[in-house]
């Protein structure tokens, strides 16, 4: 046993023939805001869909305040664990106020009031009181991933995951998103980023954790990672990410 | 309905049929009765196939496909006789309702799998990552959004089903057709009035179901969507 919220323990993933993650081993305290980067087919989505369980994982464990997830419900390991997509997937037919909603109350069971008033509450939190009843199809790409994050966060979830959740965005409305994750890693959230969003590793980060063919190559403090990388390969895509997506 | 004084006396053709208005008007309801409980039916038994057949396993979906492939694969008319005469199922009418149901839940449960496949991947793992169930998902997520996708498909099969319920006139019906066909064979030189009355009220029905489920269609779209 162990007091990690989350033991991520020599995963092993492979989709057939092909191997997407080799080994992979971390570990993550309450409040620990750790942010997942390498180059593209790395295996840092997957990583994340194994923690809830949309992806199966071929070999070691993964605990959750010290329980195999394996040994849980799927659900019940799904309402602890908040997922953002990176394309927002919304619920299409609801309204951002009944997104949030649904949750609460088919896997909640809160009353029609309650969650109703929950979700205003958290739908306020990221600065969309007044959209509440719009539709989806009526929101900007920001404004839709932010009632994502609150749909996610009204389960009052242990953990968050996000999964590139500015990579669909415009970028004038990338800032809106990052700005609402910078809060809620203030407000002490327990948060698993993969990013290409190197201003907000820097400055919200307390790791980086560094991915590379499904190995996890190396891992520190976003300032040791940034400044003084044990490898070069680290330092060049870094580098690369910085002048690409340090910006925000 | 008595004819028998209608024949006594010589009538234009047109005249002919407007008299019989009545006993066209009957046979029109008991049409659209048919086609009523056949759509009810089909609905009944098609949407819980569609969705098999979209999310079943390999059981649920190997028992479900073949049985849809051989009814589509079978003329109605055919179903509609074995149903009645093979089956023996009886009163016609509830032969007739049977026969269409089936048939047009074979069709119906393409829609709805079409419609389903429609909705974007996404959806799904939405709903299983806050936690709902799979069945939870189907029905609260996916469902929602598919019926809606479904309602343009439903032109089809009201205009088919409604058409086709003429041939429960095989099994001695008295619905629209053949209550055309006995009018023609009091005054056979009304054939063609006889018949253009008929398929008038069969255009006037598909006409204005199409247009209701245009409405519908309108009615049940997501504000600012495409759907």
């Amino acid at each position: 046993m162990t007091d990690e919220l989350l033991d991520v323990d020599d995963v092993h993933q492979s989709y057939g023939e092909e191997k997407v993650l080799e080994g992979i081993s971390f570990e993550m305290d309450s409040q620990d805001v750790k942010v997942l980067v390498g180059p593209s087919g790395s295996g840092k989505s997957t990583m994340l869909r194994c923690i809830n369980r949309l992806t199966d994982i071929d070999d070691g464990d993964i605990r959750l305040d010290g329980e195999s997830i394996y040994a849980m419900d799927e659900n019940d390991l799904r309402r602890q664990v908040g997922m953002v997509f990176q394309d927002f997937n919304l619920f299409a037919h609801l309204s951002a106020l009944e997104n949030v909603t649904l949750g609460l109350k088919r896997v909640r069971g809160m009353g029609e009031k309650a969650a109703v008033e929950k979700a205003a509450w958290q739908l306020e939190a990221v600065g969309l009181r007044e959209q509440a009843n719009s539709y989806p199809a009526e929101l900007s790409g920001g404004q839709q991933q932010r009632v994502g994050i609150a749909r996610a966060l009204a389960m009052d979830p242990k953990l968050m995951l996000f999964d590139e959740p500015t990579s669909a965005l415009d970028p004038e409305l990338i800032g809106e998103v990052l700005e609402v994750m910078r809060e809620l890693a203030e407000e002490g959230m327990t948060m698993l980023v993969v990013t290409h969003e190197m201003g907000f590793a820097r400055q919200a980060a307390t790791d980086v954790l560094f991915l590379e063919d499904g190995k996890l190559v190396e891992q520190g403090p976003p300032n040791q990672l940034f400044e003084n990388p044990e490898r070069d390969r680290t330092r060049d895509f870094l580098g690369r990410l910085t002048s690409l997506h340090g910006s925000q | 309905m008595d004819l028998t004084p209608l024949t006594s006396q010589p009538l234009g053709d047109w005249e002919f049929v407007w008299r019989q208005r009545q006993f066209f008007v009957e046979g029109t309801r008991i049409a659209v009765e048919l086609t009523f409980y056949s759509i009810l039916l089909g609905f009944i038994l098609g949407l819980p196939a569609g969705v098999v057949e979209a999310y079943g396993g390999k059981y649920s979906r190997g028992v479900v496909r073949p049985v849809g492939v051989a009814i589509r694969g079978t003329p109605i008319l055919v179903i509609i006789a074995i149903t009645y005469f093979a089956f023996g199922v009886s009163p016609a009418f509830l032969a007739a309702t049977l026969a269409l149901g089936v048939r047009s839940a074979a069709y119906q449960s393409q829609i709805f799998r079409g419609a389903i496949e429609s909705v974007e991947g996404g959806q799904m793992e939405a709903a299983r990552a806050v936690g709902l169930s799979k069945v939870g998902a189907i029905r609260h997520v996916i469902l929602p959004q598919a019926l809606r996708r479904s309602v343009p498909g439903f032109q089809n099969e009201f205009t088919i089903v409604l058409k086709d319920t003429s041939i429960a006139y095989a099994i001695g019906v008295t619905e629209l057709l053949k209550r055309s066909y006995d009018l023609f064979s009091l005054q056979t030189s009304a054939a063609l009035e006889v018949f253009l009355a008929a398929s008038l009220i069969y255009f006037v029905l598909t006409f204005s179901v199409n247009r209701g489920i245009e409405a519908l269609n309108d009615r049940v779209a997501i504000p600012g969507g495409n759907y």
